[in-house]
């Protein structure tokens, strides 16, 4: 073989080999533990903070239990406490230690009930710039009940 | 707003169109690269003479355009920097994965290539130039100045031999794009196994099309003579591609219409209303009937060279917007009928935006600057100035 195309050659094969390095370098060692992913990144989810509590937690004996007999029958069973009410691990602990004050801002209630075209006809939406004269929802609407005006 | 644009039912998810016209630049690219190694290869592989002038210009082209083929995918996903993954932890389930190593392949072949028919121009400049530019030049040579009969002779077997495989690879190249979307079965407008098929020969159609504008603008930059037997020939050979990609598009439709599946009401829909300018105005009557026409009037006058000039360059521009037409019709138009099979979206392009038409204007323009600077440095008009002198 001529000599510039075994350099070229050896070129290519030390790119090539470049590739494989770098790569033996950056995957992951727990890449392939489990499947195609990461493993270590279960470790990492597990190590997580706790931040949510849980609405059975809220509805305890003792604690929210009348508002949660309310809520758990009302159309809004689906949407948990913590959802408007923010993660409540730490409150549940400590009483002391309050969550976030609620989000009762339009806004928050049109990310699912402003209207689109994206959700069914029959599911409860809508129009901002026409309903509601600009008020709180919670003015009209009772989010623990919904329908109960 | 939203509501305007959608008809009959569609599912939640559907209402945005996701893949935007950067979606459309990405297998409108990787055709044009596709199309103009091919061309070169008329001459490389199959000895056709008279497209000399333009077989270094087209691995040029094809090079140029190669480099900005991922431009767009990764300009849609955002975070370029985890392209490389793709070809660090290849799935073999993912057909997209694929592609890095495709396109990773067809890039050594197309660079060893255009250092292999450049090499005699590299050396000579590298011999006769000072300073920085031998650097280069010597660089580029890999420091080895043998252009003995002997070492050109090996370089040609070994091009050609390569432009074998260059062949195969840019078929794949561009097939595998086909197949991506031929292979969404839950899209009636994609799911078709001629899909990869009709991509590569509409690549080539538009390769060689852009290769033809290419050349004529060159060489009146360059204040040269036209070939006009290179460029009737590439004319040709424009034409009977244009007949292979016409049949195949068609016979998709005919049989579409034909076997008249369940989803056939959509595609009709499709047809009529969401994309009938683009289709059959476009794709089918300005980028294949007028075009198969001048160029059947080229192939049958005689003389007359200006005329013929006009007739393959409007040819090669309404080929060119053809099959930009063709991926719009297939990436966009295939995404606004529903998976419901029972509504239509409607897709409306935004200018400035990460997915719009400035970036898509920007990646377009790329490729070209790319390639100025490449016959900046290796000039690919050698042979052909020799010959007018």
């Amino acid at each position: 073989m001529q000599p510039h195309l075994k350099k070229a050659f050896t070129l290519l094969a030390i790119a090539i080999i470049g590739f494989i390095v770098v790569r033996s370098f950056i995957v992951p060692v727990s890449f392939g533990q489990y499947g195609w992913y990461r493993g270590d990144a279960i470790i990492d989810s597990m190590n997580f903070e706790i931040r949510h509590a849980g609405s059975a937690t809220c509805g305890e004996e003792n604690c929210h239990n009348s508002i949660y007999s309310i809520w758990i029958d009302s159309k809004h069973k689906t949407v948990n406490c913590e959802t408007c009410h923010g993660p409540s691990e730490k409150h549940v602990n400590n009483v002391r230690i309050m969550p976030e004050p609620v989000n009762d801002t339009r806004d928050f209630c049109g990310m699912c009930h402003f209207k689109s075209a994206a959700r069914p006809e029959e599911f409860p939406q809508i129009d901002p710039d026409t309903h509601g004269e600009n008020l709180r929802c919670a003015y009209c609407h009772n989010p623990h009940k919904p329908w109960f005006v | 707003m939203v509501e305007n644009l959608i008809w009959g039912y569609i599912y939640p998810n559907e209402a945005e169109i996701q893949w935007s016209i950067l979606i459309v630049l990405y297998p409108y690219i990787t055709g044009l690269v596709a199309g103009a190694f091919i061309a070169s290869s008329l001459y490389h592989v199959f000895g056709k003479k008279e497209i000399r002038p333009v077989a270094r210009f087209a691995l040029l082209t094809a090079l140029a355009f190669l480099l900005v083929a991922t431009m767009p995918l990764l300009t849609h996903l955002g975070h370029p920097e985890r392209g490389i993954e793709i070809m660090f932890t290849p799935h073999v389930t993912s057909a997209m994965s694929g592609f890095g190593y495709i396109y990773s392949f067809y890039l050594i072949i197309v660079v060893l290539e255009i250092w292999l028919s450049f090499r005699e121009d590299i050396v000579n400049k590298a011999l006769s130039s000072h300073g920085w530019k031998e650097l280069l030049y010597s660089v580029l040579a890999l420091f080895s100045f043998d252009i003995s009969e002997k070492a050109l002779h090996d370089d040609e077997k070994l091009a050609k031999r390569l432009a074998i495989i260059g062949i195969p690879s840019a078929a794949f190249l561009h097939g595998y794009v086909g197949f991506i979307f031929g292979g969404i079965k839950a899209n009636p407008w994609w799911s078709t196994p001629l899909m990869p098929i009709i991509f590569l020969m509409s690549a080539i159609v538009s390769g060689i099309a852009l290769l033809i504008l290419l050349y004529i603008v060159s060489t009146v930059f360059r204040k040269q003579k036209i070939d006009h037997n290179c460029l009737q020939s590439l004319a040709h050979y424009l034409w009977i591609f244009l007949i292979l990609d016409v049949v195949l598009e068609l016979l998709e439709i005919v049989s579409m219409k034909y076997e008249s599946l369940e989803e056939i009401d959509i595609i009709n829909r499709l047809l009529s209303e969401k994309i009938a300018t683009t289709f059959y105005g476009v794709q089918l009557t300005l980028g294949i009937f007028i075009p198969f026409v001048l160029l059947l009037l080229v192939g049958i006058i005689k003389n007359r060279e200006t005329l013929k000039l006009i007739m393959i360059s409007i040819s090669s521009i309404f080929v060119v917007i053809g099959v930009f037409a063709m991926r719009w019709n297939v990436v966009i138009g295939g995404q606004e009928i529903s998976k419901s099979l029972s509504g239509t979206m409607t897709y409306v392009p935004v200018f400035y935006s990460i997915e719009g038409v400035l970036p898509a204007i920007i990646i377009l323009i790329i490729p070209f600057i790319i390639l100025i600077v490449l016959t900046k440095i290796l000039p690919p008009w050698k042979d052909m100035d020799k010959g007018v002198e």
